[in-house]
């Protein structure tokens, strides 16, 4: 049964008295937001209007559309505080184009990578376990 | 009239490609473009440009700012209105600049605005229907770049020259940025502000951006050459 998997319903009769008036008032408030707004929508909203999402995005700043420097520059110290900001938004520029920091370059790690995998292949003896099984 | 990009294009012109991209992804519309029910309209006479992946906008010669979401302006504070100045940032009508939105301005602690200052600014709300409205500081509380621009020279351009300008492409901040010291601020809206050492100089960078505007690369780079050899003729 449905009434099994919601909540105990204090009956009717109770209810009605004098001193559940809140407790009423506030199964009512439920009952309401549990209905939704969907029914109380529904003649409005269509269902075009659900699936709307169109693919254009309307966009009334140029800002967006080209890539513009910033609007505020000073040069060769004449307002150092603008000068301070403008390296601190070039450092932020950079940083994700650079690459990460190495103690190791490309070159070594890769050398060292296939005399340690050679050495490896000599120790270990192939068992049957290590022969890749054929497809039937 | 059907167009492509890079074609010259009148209001009513329709564009397919736009329309094309549209209907595989998202497709963001630049000034000048409008999604009608029935295809993408030109509504602006200009070039029509495309920044890939799904940019696409009108570029158009313009003198009128209309303001616009985060957007960076300078104003001149024409009124002390209780808690906001009125700020005229050249568009149809007055923005509003709270004094709360200064940096380290609280309501015991104004900050020191004039009438007649001028202030660089982001547009913080832009609707056709609303007054726009200014600030001064980011969404931290710092000013960064932002407040009253002090001394200095502000003229009046198109909106197309701050573009120009602007654009990391262009040569006349970079041919110009290590001949003399000096500082500017451009505002979205067609104006420029320009502060430099002597007058001479801050009139050296006025004409340098203001012939800037229909030359080519090469023309703005050999005539900053040319400003900066008579400026150091005069000084020597």
């Amino acid at each position: 049964m449905s009434n099994n998997n919601k909540k105990p319903q204090l009956p009717k009769s109770v209810l009605e008295m004098k001193f559940m008036k809140k407790t009423k008032d506030r199964i009512e408030r439920e009952i309401e937001n549990t209905q939704g707004h969907d029914s109380l929508y529904s003649n409005i909203i269509t269902s075009e209007m659900r699936s709307a999402t169109g693919n254009y995005i309307s966009e009334p700043s140029f800002i967006y559309c080209e890539d513009l420097l910033e609007g505020r520059l000073s040069f060769k110290g004449m307002n150092p505080e603008i000068e301070r900001l403008m390296e601190l938004k070039n450092q932020q520029n950079k940083q994700p184009s650079g690459e990460m920091d190495k103690d190791i370059s490309d070159e070594i790690l890769a050398k060292k990578m296939k005399a340690f995998n050679a050495r490896k292949r000599q120790n270990i003896t192939p068992s049957k376990y290590s022969v890749v099984k054929k497809k039937k | 009239m059907k167009v492509t990009i890079e074609d010259v294009v009148l209001p009513s012109d329709q564009c397919e490609e736009i329309v094309k991209a549209g209907e595989s992804g998202r497709v963001i519309l630049g000034p000048g473009l409008r999604k009608e029910i029935d295809g993408v309209f030109i509504v602006k006479a200009g070039v029509l440009k495309k920044r890939s992946p799904n940019t696409y906008w009108v570029e158009s010669y313009q003198k009128r700012y209309v303001p616009s979401r985060s957007e960076n302006v300078i104003g001149v504070v024409v009124q002390k209105a209780g808690d906001i100045f009125r700020v005229d940032i050249g568009g149809s009508c007055t923005a509003s600049l709270s004094y709360l939105s200064f940096e380290g301005a609280t309501k015991k602690n104004r900050p020191a605005v004039k009438i007649g200052d001028v202030v660089y600014g982001k547009m913080l709300n832009a609707s056709k229907d609303m007054e726009p409205e200014l600030v001064c500081v980011d969404s931290d509380g710092k000013k960064n770049y932002m407040g009253v621009l002090e001394d200095g020279f502000m003229f009046k351009c198109s909106l197309n020259l701050i573009r120009k300008i602007l654009n990391p492409k262009c040569p006349l901040i970079a041919s110009l940025k290590n001949e003399w010291p000096f500082e500017m601020a451009a505002g979205m809206n067609g104006r420029i502000w320009i502060k430099a050492n002597s007058m001479r100089e801050t009139i050296a960078v006025g004409n340098a951006i203001l012939g800037s505007e229909y030359a080519s690369n090469e023309e703005i780079k050999s005539m900053c050459n040319n400003i900066a050899s008579i400026l150091a003729g005069h000084n020597s």
